[in-house]
């Protein structure tokens, strides 16, 4: 297993696709960020986008054995990293 | 440390939210929750006695997902909790973990045993939902993870009582005789959160075995097209539920109040005491008490809704439709409830955890047009807009009247939403919409009904007295001084001639004056106030004989659209006010919110007065 060189939000994450958190953005008040870690969301960990419901709802993703919904709001700070098979 | 047979021990119960907290504690104390409110924040602390340990409080304390705050309500709970270790009565801390998402549980776990060390308290970790575990044939092991986190791990499951013995003998032990004091250690947080993550890839269940129902399910019930058919199906109940199925119950509390009332009142004395009786005191019980059914169904179906998970989903899916309005998913089911009745949207807005999306939640529900508004609609569109219908008698003016008088209440809820959301001064005390997906689960009935019960109770007790003294005031206004013989020549009639130039501009008179200020008690006794003004019996039942009047009074037609703009957005209705600044914790934001939307209401119904008057109406 290889990783990406190209980091993107997990915003952009599609129903179905699964990436490794690469990091966050320094943008991301550190509180919030705190609170991504607590429940899971950490860099190196594979998020996996569950659904994605219609009208730019906020979509559902699975981090270790939990789902949370995050809206755009806050997915757009967690940047992720494409893991490829080789 | 006392022991339990003294009744003066403490226990604590902690824990990361949808771990199974509110159930355990169910469980351990038989039901028998008392709630304390804080105020300002509506911060919950449940208050039980141990069942088995006779003596033993037990504190059922808010759910959070660390000790390190982010918002107002999470630090309350905080500083409750940290000042709770230092109780001597404190006899056991018992940290309640999802044993299925170790996650998130251990490293709020890993606090709460640094936290209870420092405080010299014995900490016990409590593994829930280890049924589930047993049931898809997977182990954890409890002592070893125990030894990692320093303090005893007890697998149990809040639903099942699998491993309760086991627990209570643990708490009989603990209080008899309290372990040696494990040493206090200041380990920072950062560090909590890698050892977290680490036990929780050593310990926790590998693949996504517990996760495949949930997500067959969410594949449903999330699904683009499914979902939202589903979604509006789920509301439809709802609302169903609160109009319809609480209907018998409301008619049954009206007819038993009016029942004791003609029972009592003729054998009271005098006259001004029977009048007392029979329309200030039993009307006054009954504009609270006809409410209970209404907040009694409505909890137990958004408890079934809670319990069962899916309220998580509801949210999601009308979250960024309201999210433009500032608001929250979570806003829908209290706006939707507040269609029927502000008074359950207001409870109902307790699942919002952001401050200020729940703030502005309260804002728009008085706006939503509640049932006691359609006889006063009934009433002005009878009276004032034409009977004319056209496509062939499909589309009726009344009709469409009514329809747009609906949807203009709502459609001011969310301008205003709108318009104080993107106020700077409020933007800052937002949250992230991060919403953790609860396992769909079988609603515990039996709690849930408690829980309603008790809801119902807290509306009866604190809501209730500001009615009834609201409504003993308004009957005095209008009973003296000349002993109810003609509203008119009360001082409430007096009052309505001194306002006379408030509604001039609306070319109304005093006797509607009269009207709006009773209708301040709920706005349906509109209906009846002028139906005494006009000198007609019952009109609140039987509304044709007053039509006629009105109509034939020549009020114009611009008066009655301004009657039913003003309508529509003032707030004139003392339960709702009572129960805003009671769930609020603000007697000023419930004052404030009144006073701005009868302004505005009344703004609003000149500028309508003035448009259909140019207009020609």
């Amino acid at each position: 297993m290889s990783r990406s060189d190209v980091t993107f939000p997990l915003w952009n994450l599609r129903r179905g696709e699964a990436a490794v958190i690469d990091g966050f953005d320094p943008v991301l008040p550190e509180p919030y960020r705190n609170r991504l870690m607590e429940l899971g969301f950490h860099p190196g960990e594979v998020v996996t986008c569950l659904q994605a419901p219609a009208m730019g709802a906020p979509r559902v993703y699975r981090v270790s054995n939990s789902t949370f919904s995050l809206d755009d709001d806050i997915a757009r700070y967690l940047q992720l990293r494409l893991v490829t098979d080789e | 440390m006392n022991k339990p047979e003294n009744f003066t021990c403490s226990a604590l119960l902690i824990g990361s939210p949808n771990c199974g907290k509110t159930l355990l504690f169910n469980r351990l104390t038989g039901l028998q929750q008392r709630v304390a409110n804080f105020p300002g924040v509506t911060v919950e602390i449940a208050r039980g006695d141990l069942v088995r340990h006779s003596g033993v409080e037990l504190y059922d304390y808010p759910g959070t997902y660390s000790l390190e705050a982010i918002s107002g309500e999470e630090q309350v709970a905080i500083e409750q909790f940290t000042r709770a270790l230092e109780d001597p009565r404190l006899g056991i801390v018992m940290c309640v973990i999802d044993v299925t998402r170790l996650e998130k549980s251990l490293y709020f776990a890993q606090q709460v045993i640094r936290e209870g060390r420092r405080a010299g308290r014995p900490v016990v970790v409590l593994a829930n939902l280890i049924d589930v575990l047993h049931a898809h044939k997977l182990t954890i092991d409890l002592d070893a993870l125990g030894r990692e986190l320093g303090a005893p791990v007890l697998g149990i499951s809040a639903r099942t009582g699998e491993g309760l013995d086991t627990l209570h003998e643990f708490i009989t032990a603990t209080l008899r005789e309290p372990p040696p004091a494990a040493e206090a250690h200041d380990a920072p947080d950062i560090l909590l959160r890698g050892t977290a993550h680490q036990l929780a890839r050593k310990y926790g269940p590998r693949g996504d075995v517990l996760l495949r129902t949930q997500n067959r399910i969410d594949a449903f019930f999330l699904h683009s097209a499914f979902g939202g058919a589903a979604f509006f199906l789920i509301m439809y109940l709802l609302f169903q539920s609160i109009f319809t199925w609480a209907a018998p119950a409301m008619d049954a509390v009206e007819a038993g109040l009016g029942w004791i009332s003609d029972l009592v009142v003729p054998v009271l004395g005098p006259r001004l005491v029977q009048d007392f009786t029979a329309d200030a005191v039993f009307s006054g019980l009954g504009a609270f008490l006809v409410f209970v059914p209404q907040i009694f169904v409505l909890t137990f179906v958004i408890g079934l809704l809670e319990d069962s998970g899916y309220m998580a989903r509801a949210a999601l899916i009308c979250h960024r439709p309201l999210r433009f309005f500032g608001l929250t998913g979570k806003s829908f089911i209290p706006m939707l409830s507040g269609v029927a009745c502000a008074i359950p949207g207001i409870y109902a807005a307790r699942s919002i955890e952001s401050p200020r999306r729940r703030f502005l939640t309260y804002l728009a529900i008085p706006l939503m047009p509640c049932s006691a508004r359609l006889p006063v609609y009934t009433l002005l569109i009878a009276a004032f807009i034409p009977q004319t219908t056209f496509l062939g008698g499909l589309v009726g003016v009344q009709g469409l009247a009514m329809f747009l008088v609906y949807f203009f209440g709502m459609f001011v809820g969310l301008l205003v939403t709108a318009f104080v959301s993107r106020s700077s001064r409020i933007q800052e005390s937002d949250l992230p919409f991060v919403l953790e997906m609860p396992a769909y689960r079988r609603p515990a009935l039996l709690p849930l009904l408690r829980k309603c019960w008790r809801r119902c109770g807290l509306f009866i007790t604190k809501a209730g007295p500001i009615i009834l003294a609201v409504t003993l005031v308004i009957w005095v206004l209008g009973y003296f001084p000349n002993g109810g013989e003609d509203l008119g020549a009360s001082w409430l009639g007096q009052l309505g001639r001194v306002i006379e130039p408030v509604f001039a501009p609306l070319d109304l008179d005093w006797r509607y004056g009269v009207a709006i200020l009773t209708s301040f008690l709920a706005r349906e006794v509109f209906v009846g106030t002028l139906g005494v003004m006009f000198g007609i019996e019952a009109a609140d039942e039987n509304m044709v004989p007053l039509v006629d009047q009105i109509q034939a009074s020549g009020l114009g037609l611009a008066s009655g659209v301004a009657l039913l703009v003003f309508f529509a957005v003032a707030l004139m209705c003392v339960s709702t006010l009572a129960v805003l600044s009671r769930e609020s914790g603000s007697t000023g934001l419930a004052t404030r919110m009144f006073f701005a939307y009868v302004g505005m209401a009344y703004l609003m119904s000149i500028a309508a007065f003035q448009i259909v008057s140019l207009l020609g109406g």
